[in-house]
């Protein structure tokens, strides 16, 4: 389960880390945005350079982010391969039916890949620099302006921050249950597909009772404490939105304004 | 009324929840491709609320986890309508396997089991027919942004690859656990009567 780092929150005392968790969330979203406009060797510099600026800002290791590309490569080579083999124009250095690699398709290959890395990079430094909890005030916050649409935001909220609490606890679990059936001589991942199948439902049919079981015990536990979801709540952790976040968004304002600028001079050439 | 509520949004809650640990689990799905796609217990919880809690529920249920997903899973992102096409609203539509829910809980309470495994069956069909289209669109889209060679039927062996074993194992899996426990299914309607 060591391989799941996202999600997965680093404590420390960075700038990044003090941020407001909205806006974190947004100036991610937003930075994500603009990769899509990049365009030419500079612009891809640039936010690249900008990226590794914030990882390197957020005082985690480069290896912990490389962890967070890792299951991904292979995807992500599968997309470049695709890109470089199918897409002609410029120099033709090979040349076999349907499959070309030109000089064209080579650039949009590696322009792709960082568009991966840095999306995934970007994501990373939020999840590992918020709680989170933290994370799920801020979606909380960002959403609140579709009540006046009637969306039961703050239903959503508590249904997210409940998913959050229980992903280890399930996960927990489910090792725990699949731990039992090997105790029993149970062997995972052999013979057919419908074998494998077979295998997995005294696994998962305890975990579903269990969870009816504990949904219904927390919805009492609830009750009991006066909760209602049509009332509106007050929060025991308070969001501060501070200078450095408003900085914070001016930058990714400036960032913006530095791509088109640099869009523009790559166009002359 | 109040209680029924307040264990809706739990219920839905976990098995969201549930529906993203299953997918992730080693030995509990099987990726068919490296880029997402893979054949996993993961959609049942989905169903499960969706014949529970009729079609609202299951909307609800498939919309958090494609949020779940997108924010803590590995999302493929290639552009915006791939991305609201292969997440929000492909595990959303999941939740119309709801349409049959009461058709589910009356054969069952009928216990007429051969009527009530065609009608799980229609239901987890209904779904998985939904979350086909929502893929196969994303895909042309995909296969005519990246490639030059997009065609249709690249983004239909691709999605039914995977899509097609799902779907037998989750009638397999859902009948199988729905006769087993009755009370998966059925459980909140002793609550309201």
């Amino acid at each position: 389960m060591n391989k799941l780092i996202l999600g997965r929150y680093f404590p420390g005392e960075s700038w990044i880390h003090q941020l407001d968790p909205r806006g974190k969330l947004v100036a991610a979203i937003y930075f994500i945005g603009i990769l899509f406009f990049a365009e030419g060797w500079i612009g891809y510099l640039l936010l690249l350079g900008f990226t590794l600026l914030v990882m390197q800002m957020s005082g985690v290791s480069l290896k912990i982010y490389l962890r967070g590309v890792r299951p991904l490569i292979w995807l992500i080579l599968f997309t470049v391969t695709l890109q470089v083999l199918f897409t002609a124009g410029g120099t033709i250095y090979f040349d076999w039916g349907p499959f070309t690699v030109s000089s064209y398709g080579l650039i949009n290959g590696v322009f792709i890949f960082l568009r991966f890395v840095m999306i995934i990079f970007i994501s990373t430094v939020v999840t590992l620099t918020t709680k989170p909890i933290d994370l799920t005030d801020a979606i909380h916050a960002l959403l609140r302006p579709l009540r006046v649409v009637k969306v039961p935001v703050e239903d959503f909220a508590l249904m997210l921050s409940i998913a959050l609490r229980f992903i280890p606890n399930l996960l927990d679990e489910t090792q725990k249950v699949m731990d039992a059936q090997r105790a029993r001589g149970t062997t995972f991942g052999e013979g057919t597909l419908i074998q494998q199948m077979k295998t997995l439902v005294p696994i998962v049919l305890p975990l579903f009772v269990g969870s009816l079981k504990r949904a219904e015990d927390m919805a009492d536990v609830m009750e009991v404490r006066g909760y209602q979801s049509d009332k509106p709540r007050s929060s025991f952790r308070q969001l501060t939105w501070t200078r450095y976040d408003t900085v914070s968004i001016i930058i990714m304002l400036l960032l913006t304004a530095m791509l088109m600028l640099v869009n523009r001079i790559g166009a002359y050439y | 009324m109040q209680q029924n509520r307040t264990l809706f949004l739990i219920e839905v809650a976990i098995f969201s929840a549930f529906a993203f640990v299953l997918d992730i689990i080693p030995f509990l799905s099987f990726k068919v491709w490296p880029q997402g796609g893979s054949v996993s217990f993961a959609m049942i919880p989905i169903f499960i609320i969706a014949f529970r809690w009729g079609t609202k529920g299951g909307l609800l249920a498939g919309f958090l986890y494609a949020i779940l997903q997108m924010t803590l899973g590995t999302p493929y992102i290639l552009n915006w309508a791939q991305a609201l096409l292969d997440y929000p609203i492909a595990f959303t539509v999941l939740g119309f396997a709801g349409v049959m829910s009461p058709a589910v809980q009356g054969s069952l309470k009928a216990g007429t089991t051969k009527r009530f495994v065609g009608m799980v069956t229609i239901g987890v069909l209904i779904g998985i027919i939904l979350r086909f289209v929502a893929h196969f669109l994303s895909g042309i889209i995909f296969f005519g942004s990246v490639l030059e060679v997009g065609d249709w039927y690249y983004s239909l062996w691709y999605n039914g690859s995977y899509l097609l074993p799902a779907f037998i194992i989750n009638v397999i899996a859902v009948a199988f656990l729905f006769h087993k426990r009755p009370k998966l299914v059925a459980g909140n309607e002793k609550k309201t009567a």
